[in-house]
């Protein structure tokens, strides 16, 4: 009898034991986990400042002067600048802008404010979902074809921007749709209640609530042109040295002219130099164009009262 | 009321334009492709491994095998790094750095794929050859240039799907006395496994398509390699690289045949993250 006890005290403070053992190693792991979790946010965070830093760094020290960033580029000889290729980025990515906003936000009002879930609004978001994962190269050669070719625009900033418009529309119909969401259906209901339309309602009531929204993609779009290559170097072109002052000329907007100076850079002996500074430059304009949505999303927060999404 | 009928036709055109843009790149691509399809045949295109154009030989199998293998290799390095650092932000970060690191890794996303070849091309190639003695070119160092730009794909569709889980998870996971790890490894990592399935797709998805940064660290050599370290070419990196050149005809062709391929690729995988998410909502 005595024994039996014995034993099962035995028993149980064996148990006890694997317990204890079973949850040390259970801190142990949660521990090395998370140790592990640090260290990955840890690289991801620091490949990000190491890019960034190494192409600062080189544009710095090598290239990025006044007279390099406002200079004409140079054929043969080195010491050439890139103002060309700068207002070529800039001059397509409003050009693709006027085109893709007023498009995109009409796709978008429509999905949103009028289109009853059916065969209609499954064929569109079908379209949009396909189009925002088909590669940028295929656009590009897409473009070439059915821009260039077929309707002989040549290689020039509108072919490009029609190329780009495709490129952008699922983004541009993505925020804005999710901006007017965010607008309260009470807004819409007592509109139509006083006896608006639903497009008087669109235009004098969602679309102003949905402004900020709108406002912060148009720039984070403007960013994903200004960096886009694959798309517009067999649609706008990738060498020209001039400014261009029409839509139906070529041009060589940054992206497109660093990859050039890399392809076929032996024709200047300075290319490494040039396409440190216009990555350096390009990466500077990406950068200021996402702190600049940043900064609209809290003005317009701070204004409206209203609590950031995410 | 008729000019309110207008609106509603010209949005829904402005509606339908997304569909019928992949439509009519489908049909283009398909069209252009067709005497690559033909004159080359099928069964040539796709198998061999000899990409000669001035010799009339136009096989894709080696740019194939690139596209796949520095898919895997960037998938490989960055899918595990984008979710271990999405469990960082969502359940170990102190809320003003992951709110800072999240932010750090939408600028990822938002670098330009030239300015990241850029890089690659001045740090990453030369790096790899001198620790490997070999040129530096090659599916090594595209696979790490890949891993950095589906990084913040994947990162930032973890955090999403692991923020959607409900608190109640969690919190009944603690109170049984789970670990924090026990309780991401047991609970909420299985609870977001079709979400983060989604996020490494669409990870794939840019890797395939990538082009620019993948062109210029992989070296755009005709061979068909299995090794890390010598130059090769991807669908994508053969194509930006030979469209300049090739004159109409069955060369052209077999470059849109290529574009093909990459359609084809893109449009598998919407359909794989359709029948993902259809399945979780049912």
């Amino acid at each position: 009898m005595l024994r039996q006890e014995t034993r099962d005290a035995g028993i149980a403070v064996l148990l006890g034991e694997g317990v204890r053992k079973a949850e040390e190693r259970a801190a142990r792991y949660d521990k090395a986990a998370t140790w592990a979790v640090w260290s990955f946010a840890g690289v991801a965070i620091g490949i990000l400042a190491f890019i960034i830093g190494t192409i600062f760094f080189r544009g710095i020290t090598t290239a990025l002067t006044p007279s390099f960033v406002f200079g004409k580029p140079q054929a043969i000889q080195a010491g050439g600048g890139i103002w060309p290729m700068i207002v070529s980025s800039f001059y397509l990515a409003f050009l693709t802008i006027a085109i893709v906003l007023p498009v995109g936000v009409g796709a978008a009002i429509y999905m949103s404010e009028f289109a009853k879930e059916g065969w209609i609004t499954r064929l569109v978001r079908f379209g949009a979902d396909s189009l925002s994962t088909v590669p940028s190269v295929v656009f590009g050669i897409f473009g070439m074809v059915i821009f260039v070719i077929y309707f002989g625009l040549g290689y020039s900033l509108l072919a490009g921007a029609l190329t780009l418009t495709l490129l952008n529309i699922p983004t541009v119909m993505r925020t804005t749709e999710e901006a007017m969401a965010a607008v309260p259906h009470s807004y819409r209901e007592a509109s139509m209640g006083l006896g608006a339309s639903r497009w008087e309602t669109v235009k004098k009531i969602v679309l102003p609530s949905a402004m900020p929204g709108i406002t912060t993609g148009t720039v984070l779009t403007v960013g994903r042109i200004v960096g886009e290559s694959a798309a517009i170097i067999y649609t706008v072109g990738l060498f020209v040295r001039k400014i261009p002052t029409s839509p139906l000329q070529p041009a060589a907007p940054m992206a497109a002219n660093i990859w050039h100076m890399y392809t076929e850079g032996a024709l200047v002996s300075d290319w490494m130099r040039v396409a440190n500074g216009e990555a350096a430059f390009l990466l500077i304009v990406v950068l200021v164009l996402n702190l600049l949505a940043r900064l609209l999303a809290k003005v317009y927060q701070k204004k409206l009262g209203t609590k950031e999404a995410r | 009321m008729a000019r309110e009928r207008y609106i509603k036709l010209l949005l829904m055109a402005c509606a339908s334009l997304s569909f019928l843009a992949i439509l009519l790149i489908f049909i283009f691509i398909l069209r252009e492709s067709m005497p690559a399809l033909t004159k080359v045949g099928f069964g040539n295109l796709f198998t061999s491994t000899d990409w000669n154009p001035d010799k009339g030989s136009f096989g894709i199998l080696a740019f194939l095998n690139g596209t796949i293998l520095t898919t895997l290799g960037g998938l490989i390095i960055g899918a595990p790094l984008g979710v271990g650092t999405a469990i960082f932000l969502d359940q170990v970060a102190p809320k003003k750095m992951a709110t800072v690191i999240r932010r750090g890794i939408e600028l990822l996303a938002g670098i330009p794929s030239v300015v990241i070849g850029w890089f690659g091309l001045i740090i990453l190639v030369p790096f790899i050859a001198r620790i490997t003695n070999s040129s530096g070119y090659g599916i090594a160092a595209a696979s790490v240039v890949l891993a950095v730009m589906v990084l913040p794909t994947i990162t930032a569709l973890s955090v999403e799907t692991l923020r959607s889980l409900p608190i109640e998870l969690k919190e009944a996971s603690l109170a049984m006395g789970a670990t924090r790890w026990q309780s991401i490894r047991t609970v909420l990592l299985p609870a977001a496994r079709e979400g983060i399935l989604v996020a490494v797709i669409l990870g794939m998805g840019r890797a395939i398509g990538e082009t620019m940064a993948v062109q210029m660290v992989i070296g755009n050599s005709r061979q068909f390699t299995l090794s890390l370290f010598k130059p090769t070419a991807t669908l994508t990196s053969r194509l930006v690289t030979d469209m300049g050149e090739a004159p109409p005809g069955v060369f052209r062709s077999s470059l849109f045949a290529m574009a093909l391929v990459l359609l084809i690729f893109a449009m598998l995988l919407i359909f794989s993250v359709r029948m993902i998410t259809r399945k979780r909502k049912a």
